[in-house]
């Protein structure tokens, strides 16, 4: 099977359009994580998360009415992947056992005849949450900070650099503000935490990967084409690596999409996220990256 | 096909380790069915039988990592401010205090050293003056000459030793407990992290770490002083009360004295202050707090909770007594030296009893034999478990805890007193418990994953690369045993993440393949042989293929420095599978197609 056998699609003259949807994105976004602020998990606010298991679907408007009393202020209450697995969510800066044994009373009364089980609890308190998130943007800055290196050194051009981390940023920008804006509809978990943080490493990771592999044939034609129109050429090699670019998307994410459907509630907006960066990725690295290197040349040449 | 030689030998060895290292987590896994599959009666007695073994190959296999297996992830941190000050001792004023105070906020704000933060805010406050007159020490050679850099380097390696002595002691209360495997670690400079599989009672574990067992044994306070203080403290919520209604005419009813409303003082014995339910002693301790109502307990004077209630409600409410004893210390458990668990002849109440060393069995007698017919308070970590009438004085240095709530408790306790006092308070900055139900689903759900994703994309490699696409499924499934192998050579934990990263690898895997094949295809399609296109497929795949998968390395090596528990298990595949993909990708793929175009001159198809 042969899918774009030789294409010859003008990627930069879709370029225009593509920041204008771009732009557009990317405001929508920054104004929806200013005006609503990031949503974070627990890993970066702190408080004390509980998962309770039910023997009978419950429901969530009920326990969270139920515990607003005992807990001293309405806790998140949300599904966990099935109707009769619940989180709780309290910001109660009492003892940890005391506020466990609050929630699991609370909920003996609310349903005499349906036992829960406690089946995981997350306790972070706020410094260490501090020091967490300290660390997940140490990370990201450090990790924009090497790829620009590495490419500036493997492509001798701060034009190449400048192009794969503005399509990084574009692409952890996208993503991020999805998961803020769209966070509250979302059936599962849509909050910033270290699984979303590696999730927006890997999707870094993999934006690169389809970047450099463009960046590579542009190398390499710049020295077969000598006398080919710079533009042209990019153009090429876009078109070249557009098999592979598709192919790999592709495999990417089938794998994804069943992490996403198998994985299990503890990955599912981790396996969102990566589904998001695939196809953002995917697309940034065709219409973002590399116009946006040719964009650089140009008033390099003009200046 | 001298050069394919050494790549075969390759494989073969890359392979040959991999299952080396992988073949107890398989044994293991037989074992574990096999002991499942056994009757009853004769589990136990194989387990026994061969415990060594069994021991061996679970601490070879691959292990699992608690978000998989269940249990519990504690991180522990020293309170470096409460040793700081407990180090200065009689030389502590009010200006150090202030320090440690600012310096506190400071390291908080800043996500800076406390110890660095108290030196610096220090010289700023005092620019003369010197650390070393509050820590003087012959024994570390500290003077009053001493400077502050010599003091700073002093604080840091006291912080370190009581940070070390921590995770000591944490590892033998742990290991008296009981649990399997558990992995005790120092994180950062002042944290411990312990981690607990298979762990369920998690309040016991709790106070266990938790536990500085401070033991005190304190007399108490005269009656005539206890009921003293205390009409004057009611008398003082009395007036506030008073004034209160008369500044608003509106409150004028139904105004109470807020003390009376939580607190009762018919109490059972002249010791006790008051007492009240277990919901309320916060609401007692804030009332009690205001600086008005402290000057009104005299200066010989401490009031301490009850430890266990000493009455249960008919409506099942617990009362606890606060009891008033003195502010000194007569003896620290220090000078335990056995303890053990036993039973109250009287109630059938569990107690600890407890045996002194010579020089606390010399004190003990002095303190007993001064204080006949008074009672002496035994205290632990700042409560009240006891305290009996000395009936007489006592000379062989015994001593007993009782107000225990239940024999496990009795048990930690004697657990906590003789692993020793913590050097410093330990607080619990983040915990995670997983149940064993939800690491059950978990490992199935990241098996289904996996085989699920391998399946689909094997399929469509196949779809469209034909005969290419076939190969490169062969090295897809060598792959992940490659990947298997590495995570157990290195003694790597299997996290939930980690399996993701193994099936986001498995989708990543192929493209390697993809970029070579599609090469293949172009070579091909500007009219050269099937065995030209594939030199020149390889070769020109070479460089696009390693940049991509140095930079994502890149991106797994920060991952692993940044991220903690299961995030690391996330990095350490994604490296893992980037190394074993572009090894099964470039070499094997490049013998088996060399293999079948050469030697049995296959027109190998790409699709």
């Amino acid at each position: 099977m042969r899918w774009f056998e030789t294409p010859d699609f003008n990627f930069l003259k879709a370029h225009k359009i593509a920041y204008v949807v771009s732009g557009i994105l990317l405001v929508a976004s920054i104004i929806g994580i200013v005006t609503k602020g990031l949503q974070y998990g627990i890993d970066f606010k702190g408080g004390k998360e509980f998962v309770l298991e039910f023997e009978q679907p419950v429901e969530v408007l009920d326990i969270r009415s139920e515990l607003t009393g005992p807990l001293g202020g309405a806790p998140e209450v949300k599904l966990f992947g099935s109707p009769s697995d619940v989180l709780i969510r309290t910001d109660d800066p009492g003892n940890i056992t005391e506020v466990q044994n609050t929630i699991t009373q609370a909920m003996a009364q609310l349903y005499p005849d349906n036992s829960a089980d406690v089946i995981k609890t997350d306790i972070v308190g706020p410094r260490f949450a501090e020091d967490l998130k300290a660390g997940a943007l140490n990370a990201i800055i450090f990790a924009l900070i090497v790829i620009f290196i590495y490419i500036l050194i493997r492509f001798k051009d701060w034009t190449f650099s400048a192009g794969a981390v503005a399509a990084l940023f574009h692409d952890v920008m996208i993503v991020l503000g999805i998961f803020t804006i769209f966070g509250d509809l979302a059936p599962f978990s849509m909050q910033i935490d270290q699984a979303i943080i590696a999730a927006f490493l890997t999707i870094v990771g993999y934006s690169l990967n389809d970047t450099v592999v463009v960046f590579d044939r542009i190398r390499e034609n710049s020295t077969l084409f000598k006398t080919m129109e710079h533009d042209e050429m990019v153009n090429k090699s876009l078109n070249d690596t557009l098999s592979r670019t598709v192919i790999t998307s592709i495999t990417t994410l089938f794998v994804v999409t069943v992490l996403f459907i198998f994985g299990g509630e503890v990955l599912k907006g981790f396996s969102f996220a990566l589904m998001l960066g695939v196809v953002i990725g995917t697309y940034s690295s065709l219409f973002v990256a590399s116009s946006t290197v040719v964009e650089l040349q140009r008033r390099r040449q003009n200046a | 096909m001298q050069g394919n030689g050494t790549k075969i030998g390759f494989i073969v060895a890359f392979l040959a380790m991999s299952i080396y290292y992988l073949w107890p987590t398989v044994a293991n896994t037989l074992e574990q069915n096999y002991i499942q599959d056994l009757p009853e009666a004769e589990r136990t007695e194989y387990r026994e039988e061969n415990a060594q073994r069994l021991q061996n190959l679970r601490e070879e296999s691959l292990s699992l990592g608690l978000d998989l297996q269940g249990g519990m992830h504690v991180t522990l941190e020293v309170g470096t401010a409460q040793l700081v000050r407990e180090l200065a001792g009689e030389y502590a004023d009010t200006t150090l205090s202030n320090v440690i105070e600012t310096a506190q906020q400071r390291a908080l704000q800043n996500d800076t050293d406390f110890i660095n933060e108290m030196v610096q805010v220090f010289e700023e406050q005092n620019p003369n003056g010197r650390l070393s007159r509050y820590y003087r020490s012959e024994a570390e050679n500290i003077t009053r000459r001493s400077t502050n850099e010599e003091i700073l380097a002093y604080l840091q390696s006291q912080r370190d030793s009581a940070v070390d002595r921590a995770m000591e002691i944490i590892r033998t209360r742990v290991d008296r407990y009981g649990v399997t495997e558990p992995a005790i670690f120092v994180q950062g400079n002042n944290r411990v992290v312990v981690e607990l599989p298979g762990v369920a009672n998690k309040e016991r574990i709790r106070s266990l770490l938790k536990g500085t067992a401070r033991l005190e044994f304190r007399l108490v306070a005269e009656p005539d002083q206890i009921s003293t203080a205390r009409q004057q403290i009611v008398g003082y919520y009395n007036r506030q009360v008073a004034s209160d209604t008369s500044d608003s005419v509106q409150q004028s009813s139904g105004q109470n004295n807020p003390l009376a409303e939580v607190l009762s003082t018919q109490t059972r014995s002249g010791y006790a202050f008051g007492y009240t339910t277990g919901r309320d002693t916060a609401r007692v301790n804030e009332l009690l707090q205001k600086p008005e109502v402290q000057e009104l307990i005299p200066r010989n004077m401490t009031l301490m909770w009850g430890a266990s209630p000493f009455q249960t409600t008919q409506q099942g409410q617990e009362l606890f007594e606060l009891i008033g004893v003195r502010p000194q210390v007569e003896m620290t458990g220090e000078v335990i030296e056995e303890a053990s668990v036993n039973f109250d002849q009287a109630t059938n109440q569990p107690r600890v009893s407890m045996n002194m060393n010579s020089e606390g069995a010399r004190r003990w007698s002095r303190i007993t034999g001064a204080n006949i017919g008074k009672p002496i308070a035994i205290v632990l970590d700042g409560y009240v478990y006891s305290y009996p009438n000395v009936e007489s004085k006592i000379a062989n240095g015994r001593s007993s805890i009782s107000g225990l709530e239940s024999q496990a408790e009795a048990q930690d306790l004697v657990n906590i007193l003789l692993s020793g006092a913590l050097p410093a308070p330990l607080e619990i900055i983040e915990e995670r418990t997983v149940g064993a139900t939800l690491g059950e689903a978990s490992i199935q759900a990241g098996f289904y994953s996996t085989l699920i994703g391998l399946v689909i994309v094997a399929i469509f490699m196949i779809i469209y690369y034909r005969a290419g696409g076939g190969i490169a499924d062969l090295a897809l499934l060598l792959n992940i045993i490659f990947i298997l192998g590495i995570l157990a050579a290195f003694k790597a934990t299997l996290t939930l993440p980690g399996i993701a990263g193994i099936v986001l690898t498995i989708g990543m895997a192929v493209d390697a393949n993809v970029l070579i094949f599609d090469r293949i295809r172009e070579e091909q399609r500007t009219g050269k042989t099937l065995r030209a296109a594939i030199e020149g497929g390889y070769a020109n795949a070479m460089s696009a293929i390693v940049d991509a998968n140095v930079t994502t390395f890149f991106v797994g090596i920060i991952l692993y420095s940044f991220g903690v528990g299961p995030i690391k298990g996330f990095a350490v595949t994604l490296m893992a599978g980037i190394v074993a993909s572009l090894f099964s990708a470039i070499v094997i793929t490049r013998v088996v197609v060399d293999y079948l175009t050469r030697e049995r001159s296959a027109e190998l198809s790409f699709g």
